[in-house]
C-alpha cells in the first residue's frame, strides 16, 4: 500500500472510530465526501483503490452510517457494497481467530482443535476470495475512469461473489464463537449483521446471477475465456 | 495470515500478442479428437501434440536458452498454460516435466544433470513422473520408506511408490527416498532423479475409476544408479520437495479441469438461457472470474520470488471445490441422461467421474486446510 494511502486509512480509523459514537459529523467534517473529487475542484483526488480501502475500513467500525453514499454516487452503489463487506469478512475472520485462540475447553485453546482449524481455513479461503474481488473490481474500476458500464462485469462477478461468501463467512464466524458471539454485547454482530444485511442490498444473489449469467450467454463457451483475457 | 494485498500480474512483451499467436497455433494443431479428452486436459496424454508444443516454443519456456529453454518470464509461461487449460489441449505427458521436474533440475541439480535432461524436457519429449506417495505414505508423506543406499558404485534403491501418474510413459522419476539407515520422519530423505529404463524397475498399472490407465504402481529391486543421480543435497530431500510443491498448488489446472463442462454448458443454454441455467452460469462465472484472479496473483507473488504457500493453498482449495462441484451443479439443472451422445452429457459424465480426484491429487482437501490453519496462526 502506498504511504499516501497508508495515510488516508489512518485517518479514516481515526474519524469513524469517533463517528461511531457521535454519526456522521466527524466524517463530514474530515471532507470524507470529497474523497473521489478531483485535486483542482478542491477535492482529494482519489481513486477507487481508496475508496475500497476505506470502505473496508467504514464497514467494520460504522457499518450503519452512510459512509459510501456520501463518497459514490447510486451506480457505484453495488460496487461499494464489495469493500464495505470484505472489511467487515476480514474484521469477522480477526475476531474468529483471536476467539479459538483464547477461549479453552477440554483442557486446550479451540484453535487447537482439528475440526476448528478446517472450519477457519473454509473461511479464511472465502475472505480471501471476496478481498481479492474488491482489489480486482478497484483496478478494473480505475483503469475505465470509474464507468460502471464499463466495469459491469466486473462489479456482477463481485457483488456475487461476496453474497456468496457470506453465508460461510457469518456461520463458522458465529460457529466457532459459540454462544457469547450471540450476545448484544460482544462485537461480532456487529460485523456479521450488516453482511446479512448487504448481500440483499444493490442486488442479492439471483439478480447478479441473472445478469452475469445472460451477458455470458452473448459471450458463448469460448468467447467467456476471451472476455476474461481480455479485461 | 494477513489481509490478501493482489499483486499485479505484468509480464514483459506484449501479452496479447502471445495469447493471440498460441491460439492462432491451437487453432491448427490442437487434435480434433474426442471431446472428452479436452475435460480434465492436464490428464489428457498425447506425446505427439507434446513435442510439437515443444517444437513451437511452449515448453519449457522459463528455462535457460543454454538448456533448450526459451528464457521467458514465469508468467509469460502462466499465460501459455492457461491458454492451454482453457482450450482443452492434450499437455498430460509434459505436463509434469514442464511444470515442476524441470524448475526443480534448474534450480537443485548439477550441471551434468541440467544438460542430460533439459534439452529433452524443453523438447516436450522427454517426460516426468513423481515419485512421493508409497502404500504407507500418503498424506504423511514423512513415513516414506523407500530406500537407497550409498554404494561404490552408486545409489542402491529398494522399495515401492505408488499412484505415480504417468510412470508407464515417463522416461524419469523425481523420487523421494530414504539415504540416512535408521533416519526418522522428514530427516534423512534426499531426491534421486532415476531413469525409469534402470533394470530392477517394474512399473504396473492401476486402473482408475474411469476406466484409465493414468496412475501406476512402481517396484525397486535392488536398482542400481549411479552417484550423479542425488539431486541438490543429501538429506534435504524434505525441503526441496517442500519446495516443488509450492510450484504445484497454485497454478490455473487447480481451477480449470471443469472448464470444458462450463464452455458447453454455455453453448447449449444459447443466446437466451433459461433462467435457472443463465443463473448458474452467472454464479459460475463470478466463481471462475475470483479464482482466477487470486491465481494470477499468487503467481505473480512466486514470479517475485516470495514463497506464497498459504495463497497457493487458498487458490487450490477453492479452485478443486470449484471444479469439482462445478459437474454436480450442472447435472442438478440440465435434462442430459447419464448416456446422452452430445456434449454436454458426455462432458458431465466424464467429469462427474474424474471430480473425485481433484481434491486428493496435489494434496488432499483436508492437508491443505491444514496449511491454511497454520497460516493463520491456529497450529
Ligand atoms: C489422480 C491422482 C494422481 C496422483 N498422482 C500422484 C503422483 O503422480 N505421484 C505421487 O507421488 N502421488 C500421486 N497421487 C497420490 C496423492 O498424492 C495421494 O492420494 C494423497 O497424498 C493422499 O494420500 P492417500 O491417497 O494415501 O490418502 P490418505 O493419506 O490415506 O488419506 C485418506 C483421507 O484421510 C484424510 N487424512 C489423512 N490424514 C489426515 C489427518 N492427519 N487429518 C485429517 N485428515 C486426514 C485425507 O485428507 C483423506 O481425505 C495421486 C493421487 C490421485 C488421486
Amino acid at each position: 500500500m502506498s504511504a499516501a494511502r497508508e495515510m488516508l486509512c489512518d485517518t479514516a480509523r481515526a474519524v469513524f472510530a469517533e463517528a461511531a459514537t457521535v454519526g456522521m459529523a466527524p466524517i463530514d467534517n474530515a471532507g470524507f465526501g470529497l474523497l473521489l473529487v478531483p485535486e483542482e475542484q478542491g477535492g482529494f483526488g482519489g481513486d477507487w483503490g481508496d475508496v475500497n480501502a476505506v470502505l473496508q475500513i467504514s464497514g467494520v467500525l460504522v457499518p450503519g452510517l452512510p459512509v459510501a453514499a456520501l463518497i459514490a454516487n447510486a451506480s457505484l452503489q453495488p460496487a461499494a457494497a464489495v469493500s464495505l463487506m470484505a472489511g467487515a469478512m476480514g474484521h469477522s475472520l480477526a475476531l474468529s481467530i483471536e476467539h479459538v485462540n483464547t477461549r479453552q475447553q477440554f483442557g486446550r485453546p479451540l484453535g487447537k482443535f482439528q475440526a476448528v482449524q478446517q472450519s477457519l481455513a473454509v473461511m479464511a479461503c472465502e475472505v480471501r476470495a471476496v478481498e481479492a474481488a474488491a482489489a480486482v473490481l478497484a483496478a478494473r474500476l480505475d483503469a475505465v475512469g470509474l464507468d460502471p458500464l464499463a466495469a459491469d462485469f466486473e462489479i456482477a462477478a463481485a457483488k456475487l461473489r461476496a453474497n456468496r461468501a457470506v453465508g460461510v463467512v457469518t456461520s463458522v464466524a458465529h460457529q466457532v464463537h459459540g454462544a457469547i458471539g450471540f450476545t448484544r454485547e460482544y462485537d461480532l454482530s456487529r460485523v456479521t449483521i450488516p453482511l446479512m444485511r448487504w448481500r440483499g442490498e444493490h442486488g442479492n444473489d439471483a439478480y447478479w446471477a441473472q445478469i452475469l449469467g445472460r451477458q455470458v450467454a452473448g459471450f458463448g463457451g469460448r468467447g467467456l475465456w476471451e472476455a476474461l483475457t481480455a479485461r | 495470515m494477513q489481509g490478501f494485498a493482489l499483486y499485479p500480474f505484468d509480464p514483459p512483451g506484449d501479452i496479447a500478442a502471445l495469447r493471440a499467436e498460441l491460439r492462432a497455433w491451437l487453432a491448427v494443431n490442437q487434435p480434433q479428437g474426442d471431446i472428452v479428452a479436452r475435460a480434465n486436459c492436464w490428464a489428457s496424454f498425447d506425446a505427439d501434440f507434446s513435442r510439437a508444443l515443444g517444437a513451437a516454443g511452449y515448453v519449457g519456456m522459463t528455462l535457460p536458452t543454454r538448456y533448450g529453454g526459451g528464457d521467458r518470464h514465469p508468467l509469460e509461461r502462466y499465460v501459455v498454460i492457461e491458454e492451454l487449460l482453457a482450450a482443452g489441449a492434450p499437455v498430460g505427458a509434459h505436463w509434469i516435466a514442464d511444470r515442476q521436474t524441470g524448475p526443480l533440475i534448474l534450480r537443485y541439480g548439477s550441471e551434468e544433470q541440467r544438460q542430460r535432461y533439459l534439452p529433452g524436457i524443453a523438447k516436450g519429449e522427454l517426460f516426468a513422473c513423481i515419485g512421493l506417495s508409497e502404500p504407507g505414505a500418503g498424506s504423511d508423506l514423512a513415513a516414506v520408506r523407500t530406500t537407497a543406499r550409498e554404494t561404490a558404485e552408486g545409489w542402491r534403491i529398494n522399495g515401492q511408490k505408488i499412484w505415480t501418474t504417468g510412470a508407464h510413459f515417463s522416461h524419469i522419476m523425481l523420487a523421494l527416498v530414504r539415504t540416512e539407515d535408521g533416519s526418522e520422519r522428514n530427516a534423512g530423505l534426499s531426491q534421486l532423479l532415476i531413469d525409469l529404463d534402470t533394470p530392477g524397475i517394474t512399473i504396473r498399472p492401476i486402473i482408475d475409476m474411469a476406466g484409465h490407465h493414468d496412475f501406476n504402481e512402481v517396484f525397486f529391486d535392488d536398482v542400481l544408479v549411479p552417484h550423479g543421480a542425488l539431486v541438490g543435497t543429501r538429506g534435504q530431500g524434505w525441503q526441496q520437495v517442500t519446495a516443488e510443491l509450492g510450484l504445484e498448488r497454485s497454478g490455473p489446472e487447480r481451477y480449470l479441469s471443469s472448464h470444458a463442462l462450463l464452455a458447453a454448458l454455455i453453448d447449449a443454454a444459447g443466446a437466451d438461457p433459461d433462467p435457472a441455467v443463465a443463473a448458474l452460469i452467472g454464479e459460475l462465472t463470478a466463481e471462475l472470474w475470483t479464482l482466477r484472479q487470486l491465481s494470477m496473483s499468487t503467481a505473480a507473488k512466486l514470479a517475485a520470488g516470495e514463497d506464497p504457500m498459504v495463497e497457493a493453498s487458498v487458490v487450490k482449495e477453492l479452485g478443486n471445490a470449484f471444479e469439482q462441484d462445478m459437474p454436480r451443479r450442472v447435472q442438478a439443472i440440465v435434462t442430459s441422461g447419464w448416456d446422452d451422445a452430445d456434449d454436454l452429457a458426455r462432458l458431465l459424465r466424464a467429469l462427474l467421474i474424474a471430480s473425485p480426484s481433484f481434491s486428493l491429487r496435489g494434496g488432499t482437501r483436508e492437508v491443505i486446510r491444514g496449511i491454511i490453519a497454520r497460516g493463520l496462526g491456529l497450529r
